[in-house]
């Protein structure tokens, strides 16, 4: 273990080194040293393995935390590894199932789809039909995806999780990292892994999401295989069309991209406002649109929860975005954790009236993305600790607009929001404990309406 | 819960259409609320919900005329969520057990 945290510290230092000519030495300006920096860590954690892009990908939605250089790098951050043999592969089946992938598909391809530092994915065709959870019964021969963990992912990510959190201990006691508390990101990024390893999880969600939209025929998720999954092999139904880093070709094929941007929006405003439960690990790669103008969203492996609580006050939150309500937004905050020191609520405040006001672009829509990491660094320049999940739901809705930007450039995601927002708060019009609450304020206000 | 809110205002708004003044101003204030619009507080909120009412009161009221008409009423989504639900705990359940199921046939492979 020791050994693995020189490791650690030696790659650091050879990135970090790296960039020391172009951060002039220390003597460049602020903005080029921290990015030169910030470069040489995310090489560092690329070559480092899955714990470290992991913890990457937690940092990337911190701007509260970390400087913006740092976060702009690790959202970059290639989660792309060298595929490992099929041997390898067919060793995790044979662990997991006791029996060789031709016994258990009609074809299984050794050659793998896509290869990331947790799992790999390779292509087979079931030998016998299945009824699915949700949705119609999938054929014999019907052409599905295998998602398998790589042998010892699990184990090397443990390990070094524990390495890292004898650093962050030791680091947290020397008071260096002033603004973010490492232990405390250590840990939630470990619990964010051991989520990831068990795919059945991301199963569940997968068969959950399309119950959600099954009055929706233009959202889909893949259909999963549940004899032929267990926590380190999930498969499912093998989705046909294009990602959308592969736009080009989805316009030649016909896609309504414009109707597919503008639904899609809706569709994660369903699953956050709706729901309380939503795909949080969007980005190009995870979603599909299909010949048939279809959205297809894939790998549930990070998806945010939120109570019935939790769901109103951001719903509240929302509302104050869409109707530019900075007062809503602060009280329904805190609500969710965000507390601001009574000394500094003013300052916040008329930061929050400022975001409010100057996220409007020319052509009259809204910047989702600018408000949101600027509220989240607003609130970090004051020391005010954000709770994770609020952190995530942010990077997710901003990640929505950017995703829906690109197929539909003057789509305004907030008010996207707005229907939902405003239908949600009526429906709090309507709870009995509210109305038993309000009614004789409103029945005095009415009669002083009478009277006068 | 919602829809039975909007629903109410619609009915309310449908009774009242050529009384209220005040109203119909805000519906238009709401309707037209993109970003230039929307910069009131929860003035503002009122306004986007008089124009979502008053779109749920467009439906009520085509779904009246088309009832006086003799017409079915169109087709709304009206299957029982809870039973829907309980139909999908059921369905999970027995992909469960399809997943336990392949368990023990890996198990039964390894001993034997």
């Amino acid at each position: 273990m020791a050994s693995r945290g020189s490791t650690v510290l030696r790659v650091l230092a050879k990135y970090l080194l790296a960039e020391v000519p172009a951060a002039h030495f220390g003597l460049a300006p602020g903005r080029v040293r921290r990015a030169a920096w910030a470069r040489g860590m995310r090489r560092a954690f690329e070559e480092l393995g899955p714990a470290f892009v992991k913890l990457g990908q937690l940092i990337s939605v911190r701007p509260d935390e970390f400087s913006e250089e740092i976060v702009a790098e690790m959202r970059s951050m290639q989660d792309a590894v060298p595929p490992i043999p099929a041997d390898a592969i067919r060793a995790v089946i044979a662990a997991e199932f006791a029996a060789e992938p031709e016994e258990l598909f009609a074809s299984f391809d050794d050659v793998p789809l896509a290869s990331a530092s947790v799992a790999q994915v390779h292509r087979a065709t079931l030998a016998r039909p299945y009824r699915p959870v949700w949705g119609e019964t999938l054929s014999a021969g019907a052409d599905v995806v295998v998602k398998i963990v790589r042998s010892g992912a699990a184990e090397s990510i443990r390990a070094d999780i524990a390495v890292v959190r004898r650093l962050a201990v030791r680091l947290a006691r020397t008071g260096l990292a002033r603004r973010f508390d490492p232990v405390a990101l250590l840990d939630e990024s470990a619990a964010t892994v051991e989520r990831e390893l068990d795919l059945r999880q991301e199963g569940r969600f997968a068969d959950r999401f399309r119950f959600d939209f099954r009055d929706d025929p233009r959202v889909v998720a893949p259909r999963i295989v549940w004899p032929r999954s267990t926590a380190r092999v999930l498969t499912m139904e093998y989705m046909r069309g294009w990602c959308l880093t592969e736009l080009e070709a989805a316009r030649a094929g016909g896609v309504d991209c414009r109707g597919l941007a503008v639904h899609g929006a809706t569709a994660f405003m369903r699953q956050v406002f709706v729901h309380g439960r939503y795909h949080a690990d969007l980005h190009p790669a995870n979603l599909f649109v299909t010949p048939d103008d279809t959205i297809a969203y894939l790998d549930f492996g990070i998806v945010g929860h939120l109570t019935p609580e939790e769901r109103m006050n951001i719903t509240q939150v929302m509302a104050a975005l869409v109707y530019r309500d900075a007062d809503r937004a602060l009280t329904y905050s805190a609500k969710l954790g965000v507390h601001v020191p009574p000394d500094r609520i003013e300052s916040v405040r008329r930061g929050l009236g400022q975001l409010l006001d100057g996220t409007t672009r020319r052509d009259g829509t809204r910047d989702f993305a600018l408000f949101g990491l600027g509220f989240l660094k607003l609130l970090g320049r004051h020391g005010v600790r954000i709770p994770s999940g609020y952190g995530l739901l942010i990077k997710s809705l901003a990640t929505v607009e950017g995703v829906a930007r690109a197929l539909y450039p003057d789509i305004d995601i907030v008010a996207t929001a707005q229907p939902f927002t405003t239908r949600i708060l009526a429906q709090r019009m309507g709870d009995p404990a509210r109305m038993r609450e309000r009614m004789p304020a409103a029945l005095r206000a009415a009669l002083r309406e009478l009277v006068a | 819960m919602t829809d039975d809110v909007m629903r109410f205002f619609a009915a309310w708004m449908l009774t009242h259409e050529a009384a209220d003044e005040g109203l119909k101003a805000a519906v238009a204030r709401g309707e037209s609320g993109g970003a230039e619009g929307m910069g009131g507080g929860s003035d503002a909120f009122v306004d986007g919900l008089a124009a979502m009412v008053a779109e749920e009161k467009e439906r009520l009221k085509r779904a009246l005329e088309a009832r006086a008409r003799g017409e079915e009423p169109t087709a709304e989504r009206d299957s029982d969520p809870v039973l829907e639900e309980i139909r999908f705990e059921v369905a999970e359940l027995r992909g469960r057990l399809d997943s336990i199921e392949a368990l023990l046939e890996t198990l039964v492979r390894k001993i034997g």
